[in-house]
Parts: C-alpha cells; sequence; structure tokens
C-alpha cells in the first residue's frame, strides 16, 4: 500500500516536472520577448505576447528552435512572426519552413527577396507578401518554397536553385512558366494527392487557345501566364473570395489586359479587325455583370463562363447558342425548333447575340416585339422579311398579348395593395397574380418560339387569370361597400336609440 | 317610501319578486338617491371610468368571440388568426374592434387618471379607489403587453422579445424572472403559452376582482366633490340623469368604434398601434431594424436607450429600471405625498406634478417614434435631429400648457414644468445628454421647491385661503 502511494507520488512528480521543463521559455526567446527598445518600450507588442502565450508547447519549441539555430535573430523579426496571429497548424508549417523564417527578417534580406507585411508596393515587390504566403494554396498543402524553387527548408542555411528554371531572360520570356506549372499539375496522379477533382489538362487548353498561341508559338510576353491570373506567392483556390480567380473579380482579372489599349495592341479579331478594349466597359453594364458584381449572384457568368478558362476563346458563330443555352436552356430549346432558326443559319448570324448582344446584354423589354420603327422585331422584320404581313401580325400578337398581361398584373397588384390595406382577403386575388406573373415569365420566354400558336399555348392560363383577377377584385370592392352600408345602417340604428334615450331624459328630467 | 312596515306599497311584478327574496329594496333606494356631485370643474371628466369601462366590457365580448376561433400553438395560432380574419364571417371585424377598443380602452384610462390627479380626487378618503384605479391601470398594461404576442407574427414575436429582455436587468431576479416569464431562455411557444394564460384567464380574474373593488369604492364613497367643498353645493342625480347620460356616450364611443374598425381595420398606421398580421412569427429569422413597442410602451423604451451601458458601478438598464421603479412609486403614493389636499387644499404643486408628468411622458414617446429622423444620414446625427425636433414639439405643447393654466386657471406654480421644460431644451435644443439635463433640472427644481417652502405660502394658496 505503501509502496503504491509512493509509486503514484512519484508519477505525479515526474509527470509535473515534464510539464514544467516543455513549458519554460528558452531564455534567448524569453529575452526576446522582454526585449525593449530605445524608449524603453517592449518591441513585442501585447497583442503579439498574447497570442504567443497562447501557443502549444510545441510551437514554442520551434520558435525556440529556430531562436537557437539563429534563423530568427531579433525581437522585430519575432514580432513579425507573431504578428501573423496563424493558426497553429499553419504556424507549424511556417516555423518548419527556414527559407520563409530567413526571407522575412529585413536585416538580412534585400526588399526584392523579403517577405513583408507590408502591403505597400514601394517596400517590397507586391509577390513578396507574407499575409499573402501563408494563405497560399501550396504553402498550405506542405508544398514549401522547395517544391518550386529547390532546395531543403528544413537545412540551416544555402540554396540550391531550381534546376528547371531558365538561367538566362527568364524574367523576359514567360513560356517556361506554364511548362513549370504543369510539371505537377498535368501529371493526374501527382494532383491526386492534393485534389483529385482539380482538372489536370490546363496545358493542353493553354496550348490551344490564342493566349497559348500568343506565348507559345509567337513568343510574345504579353500573353498571359498561370501566374498572371492566379498570382506567384498568393495563389488561392478559385472558390476563395480573394482569389483573383474567384468568379466576381474574373472581369477584373482578365480587363487588366483586355481592357489595356497598349496591351492589346495589334491583336485581331478573325475578321481582321482590331480586337476591342470595351468588354469589360460594356460587361460592367450588363444585366450579367450587374448581378455579378453589383449583387454578388454568383449564378451570374463572369468572362471564363462563355469563354472558357485555360483555353479561353471567343464562341464562334455557331457556339454562342450553345453557351448561351447552359444557362438559358428553354429559350435556347424553343429557338432551335423555330423558324428563325433557318433564317439566322442562312444569313450565319450568331444566334442569341444578333437580337440580345454580346457583353452589354441589356434587360429585356417588351418594345424589342413591337412593330414600329425603331424596335428590334420591326427594324429586322422590315429589311430581311419584306414585311410579310404574317410575321407582322404574329410580332403583334406577341406584343399586345404581353403588353396587356404585364399592365393589368401592374394595376391589378396596386388594386390588390389598397384593398389589403382596407382589411379585405386579398388571398384569392394574389393567387391570381401569381399564376398571371408565372405565365408572363414564360410567354416571354415562349417569344422565341416564334410561333403564334405555341405562344397562344403559354400565354392562354395568364389571360385566364387576368380576367379571373378581374372578377374578384370587383369582389372584393363590393364586399368593401357592404361593409360600409353595414355600418352607415349601424349607426342609424344607433343614432336613433340615441335619440330615444335623449328623449327620454329630456322628458323624466322635466 | 314602499317600506311594508311602514306601512307603505309593495313593490310589484318582476321587482316585487326579487324583492321578496333577496330585499333589494334598500339597494333601490340607495341609487335612487345617490346623487353625483356637481362643481366649479367640467362635468366631462366624471365620464371617463365609464367609458374605460365601456371598452373594457366591449374587450371581454369581442375577446369571447375571439376565442372561439384562436387556437394557440406554433403551428396554429399565426393560422387561426388568419383564418378568422379572412375566412369567418365579421372576424376582422371583431379583431379591428377588439384592437382598437384596447387602445382607445388605454387612452380613456389615462385621461380618467390625470383627470383624477388634477381634479385631486385621490384625496381621503379615496385614497384605496385611487390605489385600485393604479393597479387596473397596471393590469391593462399586462393585457396590451401579453395580448400583442397572441398573434404570433414576426412583429409581435420581436417586440416581446425586446420587451422581455428588460426583466432581465432586475437585479438578481433578473434571469429568473425572464425564465418564468419566457418559459425558457427565448421567446418561444412557451412564451406563447404563459401570455394566453395570463390575457384570458389570470388577468381578467385579477381586472374583475380589483374593477368590482373600484366600482363599489365610487358607489359606496359617491364621486369626490370639488376640492374645498365638504359636500357637492349641487348635485345630478346618478339615476336616470347621469346613469342615461353615460348609456349615451357608450353607443357614440360604439358609432366611432365601429367607424375606425371599418374604415382602418389595423389601425393608423404609426408605430406601436398598428396590427397587420403580416408574416408569421420566425425564431430563426435574424431581428430587423425599427422594432417597436406598443405606443404607452414608448416613454420607457426610450428612456432605456438614454441611459449608457454602465451608471454608478451598476447597468445602466438596471439604474433606469429603478427609475422607473421610483416613479411608479411616487404615483401610486401620491394621496398620501400631497398633504395639502390630504387636508382638503388647494396643492398647486401636484397639479403640477401631472402636467410635467404629461410633458416628460411626451418629450420621450416622441423621440420613441423618432419624429424628425426623416432624411437625416448619421446615426447621430438623426438622433440629435430626433431630439432636436421632439423638443420643439414639446416645448410648443408646453406653451399652450402654461398660456391656459396661467390665464384660465390662474396657476401660478410652475417649478416642475419648468423643470421639465428645461431637460427639454438642454437636451435637445443644446445637445446636452438626457441625464445631465436631467439631473441639472431636478437640482434647480428642488432649489426652488426649497425657496418656494421657506418663502411662505403659494399665491394659490393665498387666493385659496
Amino acid at each position: 500500500m505503501t509502496l503504491n502511494i509512493a509509486a503514484v507520488g512519484f508519477l505525479a512528480a515526474a509527470v509535473l516536472a515534464a510539464e514544467q521543463a516543455t513549458a519554460t521559455t528558452d531564455p534567448k526567446l524569453a529575452a526576446m520577448l522582454e526585449a525593449k527598445d530605445k524608449s524603453g518600450k517592449t518591441i513585442i507588442t501585447q497583442d503579439e505576447r498574447t497570442y504567443f502565450d497562447s501557443l502549444n508547447d510545441h510551437l514554442k519549441e520551434l520558435l525556440s528552435h529556430a531562436v537557437q539555430k539563429d534563423v530568427i535573430t531579433r525581437p522585430e523579426h519575432l514580432g513579425i512572426l507573431l504578428a501573423l496571429q496563424l493558426r497553429p497548424q499553419k504556424m507549424e508549417l511556417l516555423l518548419q519552413n527556414n527559407c520563409v523564417l530567413c526571407h522575412s527578417d529585413s536585416e538580412v534580406q534585400t526588399p526584392e527577396d523579403l517577405f513583408s507585411l507590408a502591403s505597400n508596393p514601394q517596400s517590397s515587390p507586391a509577390h513578396m507578401n507574407l499575409k499573402d504566403l501563408v494563405e497560399d494554396v501550396h504553402f498550405r498543402s506542405g508544398l514549401s518554397c522547395a517544391g518550386c524553387h529547390g532546395g531543403d527548408p528544413t537545412a540551416d542555411v544555402g540554396h540550391e536553385f531550381v534546376k528547371e528554371w531558365p538561367e538566362k531572360g527568364r524574367i523576359k520570356n514567360r513560356a517556361w512558366v506554364v511548362e513549370f506549372c504543369a510539371r505537377c499539375h498535368s501529371d493526374p496522379s501527382f494532383m491526386r494527392q492534393f485534389n483529385a477533382s482539380l482538372p489536370t489538362d490546363q496545358l493542353a487548353k493553354f496550348k490551344d487557345s490564342p493566349h497559348g498561341q500568343v506565348l507559345l508559338v509567337k513568343h510574345d510576353d504579353r500573353a498571359p501566364t498561370c501566374v498572371s491570373c492566379h498570382g506567384v506567392h498568393g495563389i488561392r483556390p478559385a472558390k476563395d473570395p480573394q482569389s483573383k480567380v474567384f468568379a466576381p473579380r474574373v472581369p477584373a482579372t482578365c480587363g487588366a489586359c483586355h481592357s489595356n489599349s497598349a496591351t492589346m495592341a495589334g491583336f485581331t479579331q478573325p475578321n481582321g479587325a482590331p480586337l476591342p478594349t470595351n468588354q469589360l466597359a460594356e460587361y460592367r453594364t450588363s444585366v450579367h455583370g450587374r448581378a455579378l458584381l453589383e449583387r454578388g449572384d454568383l449564378g451570374a457568368p463572369a468572362c471564363n463562363d462563355c469563354h472558357g478558362n485555360h483555353g479561353p476563346a471567343p464562341p464562334g458563330v455557331a457556339s454562342v447558342s450553345h453557351s448561351c443555352s447552359l444557362c438559358h436552356s428553354s429559350n435556347a430549346s424553343l429557338f432551335e425548333g423555330s423558324k428563325h432558326k433557318q433564317a439566322f443559319d442562312q444569313h450565319n448570324w450568331p444566334e442569341c447575340s444578333k437580337c440580345h448582344g454580346n457583353h452589354a446584354i441589356a434587360k429585356t423589354n417588351d418594345a424589342m416585339l413591337a412593330t414600329k420603327p425603331g424596335s428590334l422585331c420591326g427594324d429586322c422584320h422590315r429589311q430581311y422579311a419584306k414585311d410579310d404581313p404574317k410575321c407582322i401580325e404574329t410580332a403583334n400578337y406577341f406584343h399586345q398579348t404581353i403588353t396587356k398581361m404585364y399592365d393589368a398584373q401592374k394595376t391589378f397588384t396596386a388594386v390588390a395593395e389598397k384593398l389589403a390595406a382596407k382589411g379585405l382577403d386579398t388571398e384569392p386575388i394574389d393567387n391570381q397574380l401569381t399564376e398571371l406573373t408565372d405565365t408572363l415569365k414564360k410567354s416571354r420566354t415562349y417569344v422565341h418560339s416564334f410561333s403564334h400558336d405555341t405562344f397562344q399555348q403559354a400565354a392562354q392560363p395568364g389571360e385566364e387569370a387576368v380576367k379571373q383577377t378581374g372578377v374578384l377584385v370587383k369582389k372584393a370592392r363590393e364586399e368593401y361597400k357592404y361593409r360600409q352600408v353595414g355600418l352607415a345602417v349601424s349607426i342609424a340604428w344607433i343614432g336613433l336609440l340615441m335619440l330615444a334615450l335623449y328623449m327620454k331624459l329630456r322628458r323624466l328630467e322635466k | 317610501m314602499n317600506d311594508p312596515e311602514k306601512g307603505g306599497e309593495q313593490p310589484r311584478g318582476l321587482r316585487g319578486w326579487l324583492d321578496r327574496r333577496y330585499q333589494l329594496t334598500p339597494l333601490f333606494e340607495f341609487l335612487q338617491h345617490k346623487e353625483v356631485p356637481l362643481g366649479s370643474h367640467w362635468m366631462g371628466w366624471y365620464y371617463l371610468g365609464g367609458v374605460t369601462m365601456f371598452f373594457f366590457i366591449v374587450q371581454v365580448i369581442t375577446g369571447a368571440l375571439l376565442l372561439m376561433y384562436y387556437q394557440p400553438g406554433e403551428a396554429t395560432a399565426y393560422e387561426s388568426i388568419h383564418f378568422l380574419t379572412t375566412k369567418v364571417p365579421f372576424g376582422w371585424l371583431i379583431r379591428s374592434i377588439h384592437s382598437w377598443s384596447a387602445h382607445l380602452m388605454i387612452i380613456a384610462l389615462l385621461l380618467h387618471m390625470f383627470s383624477t390627479m388634477m381634479l385631486k380626487a385621490y384625496r381621503p378618503p379615496r385614497e384605496v379607489t385611487w390605489v385600485s384605479g393604479y393597479l387596473l391601470f397596471l393590469l391593462t398594461m399586462g393585457f396590451g403587453f401579453s395580448g400583442y404576442l397572441l398573434p404570433w407574427n414576426k412583429l409581435a414575436y420581436f417586440a416581446t422579445t425586446v420587451g422581455t429582455n428588460i426583466v432581465r436587468s432586475i437585479p438578481l431576479l433578473g434571469n429568473w424572472l425572464l425564465q418564468v416569464l419566457r418559459g425558457g431562455q427565448d421567446v418561444s411557444i412557451n412564451t406563447l403559452y404563459r401570455f394566453f394564460a395570463a390575457h384570458v384567464v389570470l388577468l381578467p380574474l385579477a381586472f374583475v376582482g380589483v374593477i368590482v373593488l373600484h366600482v363599489i369604492l365610487i358607489q359606496r364613497q359617491g364621486m369626490a366633490p370639488p376640492l374645498g367643498a365638504k359636500a357637492a353645493p349641487r348635485g345630478m342625480k346618478f339615476f336616470p340623469s347621469f346613469a342615461l347620460r353615460d348609456v349615451l356616450l357608450w353607443l357614440a364611443c360604439l358609432m366611432v368604434l365601429g367607424t375606425l374598425a371599418v374604415f382602418l381595420p389595423y389601425g393608423p398606421g404609426i408605430p406601436g398601434m398598428d396590427w397587420e398580421l403580416g408574416q408569421k412569427a420566425d425564431p430563426f429569422a435574424p431581428a430587423y431594424a425599427g422594432i417597436k413597442p406598443e405606443w404607452y410602451f414608448l416613454w420607457e423604451y426610450q428612456l432605456l436607450k438614454e441611459f449608457p451601458p454602465h451608471l454608478f458601478g451598476l447597468e445602466g438598464p438596471q439604474v433606469c429600471l429603478f427609475v422607473i421603479g421610483i416613479l411608479f412609486g411616487i404615483w401610486a403614493a401620491i394621496p398620501w405625498l400631497d398633504r395639502r389636499a390630504y387636508r382638503d387644499r388647494w396643492s398647486p404643486g401636484f397639479t403640477d406634478l401631472a402636467w410635467a408628468a404629461l410633458l416628460f411622458l411626451t418629450f420621450l414617446t416622441l423621440m420613441g417614434w423618432d419624429i424628425g429622423a426623416g432624411g437625416a444620414g448619421e446615426e447621430l446625427t438623426a438622433m440629435h435631429n430626433v431630439a432636436r425636433v421632439c423638443a420643439w414639439w414639446t416645448v410648443a405643447a408646453a406653451a399652450v400648457v402654461v398660456v391656459v393654466r396661467y390665464w384660465r386657471f390662474q396657476h401660478r406654480w410652475f417649478v416642475l414644468t419648468g423643470a421639465v421644460l428645461l431637460q427639454v431644451t438642454l437636451h435637445g435644443l443644446m445637445g446636452l445628454s438626457y441625464l445631465v439635463a436631467a439631473t441639472i433640472s431636478l437640482v434647480l427644481a428642488a432649489i426652488a421647491i426649497a425657496v418656494s417652502y421657506f418663502m411662505g405660502s403659494t399665491p394659490e394658496e393665498r387666493r385659496s385661503s
């Protein structure tokens, strides 16, 4: 029994001693934490110190190790690392990476080689931001500097710079970059280790694209490489809102070159005309641009949704409708079976964009269907269908039916609101208005059938809803009138009763 | 008169039948002889109690009709009210009358209470009548608060969340009381069950008990005669003259009620007086801006906002609740605090207190309504704008009140009204914080009262003596 107690006591003492040993901070590190500047102020700020205290023993040990090995030599350098306030997993990656530790010390690095916290491009190159680096998808996956640069990040000091990089002209001629990234990204078995769903055909697509042709065939440095869109040390997944290829940031990323007339000078379209530089400006005003950039609707298309990403190219005449139909499938399907399909093919017109435009797609309006001069249908028909009366009649029918439903919807919605405010039950009216709204939407889609009968079938429930709503509104108004009459009768009765009481009172008081 | 023992004629018919069994003659005789005192003041004030009771009766009748369809429950409360107002014949009318009548009852009750205060009708021997009336006032607030949640719509849910949260600030008991009130940590369907039970059982039982006491006391002691007169110089027969006038007024109220219910079925559309059903409550939906309590709670809501998060080492809301508690305590104890009225003498200070209380409530209520916030940009600027515009309205109202009191009623004691006006000016027009302005005003008022006390009697006192 006594022996047991002694053994337990010994074990407890041993555990406590072990904890004491790990919790003890290295004297050199402790000195750095307490170091003061010339004005007597502690160099490590309170936030940094609090962060340090919250670190687990393993991370403190890694920090001590870096200090003992003179990778971290100054309290200012230690402060920079603590100021990142990284989560333990990332901090561990950072502390095991001697390259970054060394290249984040401004005392021993030139500004070009220094990873700094500053986001000021004057003090260090944009791709040398320490905060970006620790968020880099490669860094987070454990692919340290050595993955691209070579060398041993755990070695105390020294470089073995990457052999695959061209020794000369690698800054000016960037064609090597795509092949360099593709060493891993075109290798399915390698990529599977990190992200099995990531495609590995980027290089093949790129080579086939105008970007690839310009870079690899014409050796024109204005063409983009992987890093032009994805960044260098701060590469983030495409779904990360801070990524340069996150959907709402794609237009600006593409526009960085495509809106720059100097960069785009000399590039031409297939017909020989100069490549325009107003796509971004037009896109911003379009329904798609406003949905994506102003409302943050990630379902709205960015440049890459129509043009592709790693193999971007303008969709050809035949493929415009295929691009659009990825989202607007009903419209595309109706158009495919319409008379217009044949006519458009004969004229070699790009289907959707002929009426709706491409980058500056505006919100459609019902006036487009009118037949008077200045309207889309009317103008085109006068020129190409030679005022075929049947076509004009169909267009007029579309326009009138939709306008009638739209006007009725607007009027009845306002009436329903007023009736609801008067306390009437407008639920049946609201139900009919919902039917009308749905049919209106459907009818606008069915315009793309360019067929009187098909459109009529789609619009019929809406026309019925207009009639029903009219009946219900009339009924609600009658109900309100009934209430008013009821009130008037009640007031008359109460008034008579009051009069009788008053007469009685007067008689009694006499 | 018809005393059989004195050889009088025995009543016949139903009255005789009842009288033989229940000896009602003394009661009838009491009522026949009962008189309402007439004095120097307007007689209309005497009808306000009756009008309040009329609205309460309407509440009971329409409430019973609503109960026939209302089903408390997560999936039924909102739906049953929706069904009642859209599908049940005249269901909309019953709900509309119930809601309008609730608000009109509170207006009538407040008018009744303040007129009693101004006429000093609380003086002996009617102290208990005042206290019972005060209890009825509290119970009516309880009716309003508990009834608000019952439709289980979005506005009611969030307003109740904000409202019940206030009790959390009560020292020591706060959390426990919150649990009791809500039936859990948050407002949930358990809260609805509690509020429903309170609204249709507990509060009506308490209310009927207190109102019976209140009416018995009034019938027993009669209405208060004008100040200074031990007995009324002349009177009006309660039966039939006063009672028939009462009924005439009730019928007029019924007309007004019906008209409002038909033309404004969801209320006048001002915050705190709007009962459109809207959307169903969703405990998981985020709270939205502009949640306001009913108009009669707005002054407390605004006063809570005027307190900083911490004051005197306590939480701001705790101090605020303490202040509100003191104000309510003073109001309840007025019959004992007003020593001059106790001795049947003119008490201008307490008349002024009533007017000051009205102006104090007006300023806070207007601010609670965000009057003057339209078009303001920054939140702080909006707050200043609201305080400024509300201050001007309050000052304008006060100017009218003071002029009328001075010229029409020859009042000469305005210390408390002045203190409230000073506070309104310092806060609303000069930008001082509400509490600093209140402190300065209270200190100056205290000095003025002390000076007035040591200087001797007031002009009114001299006049009355």
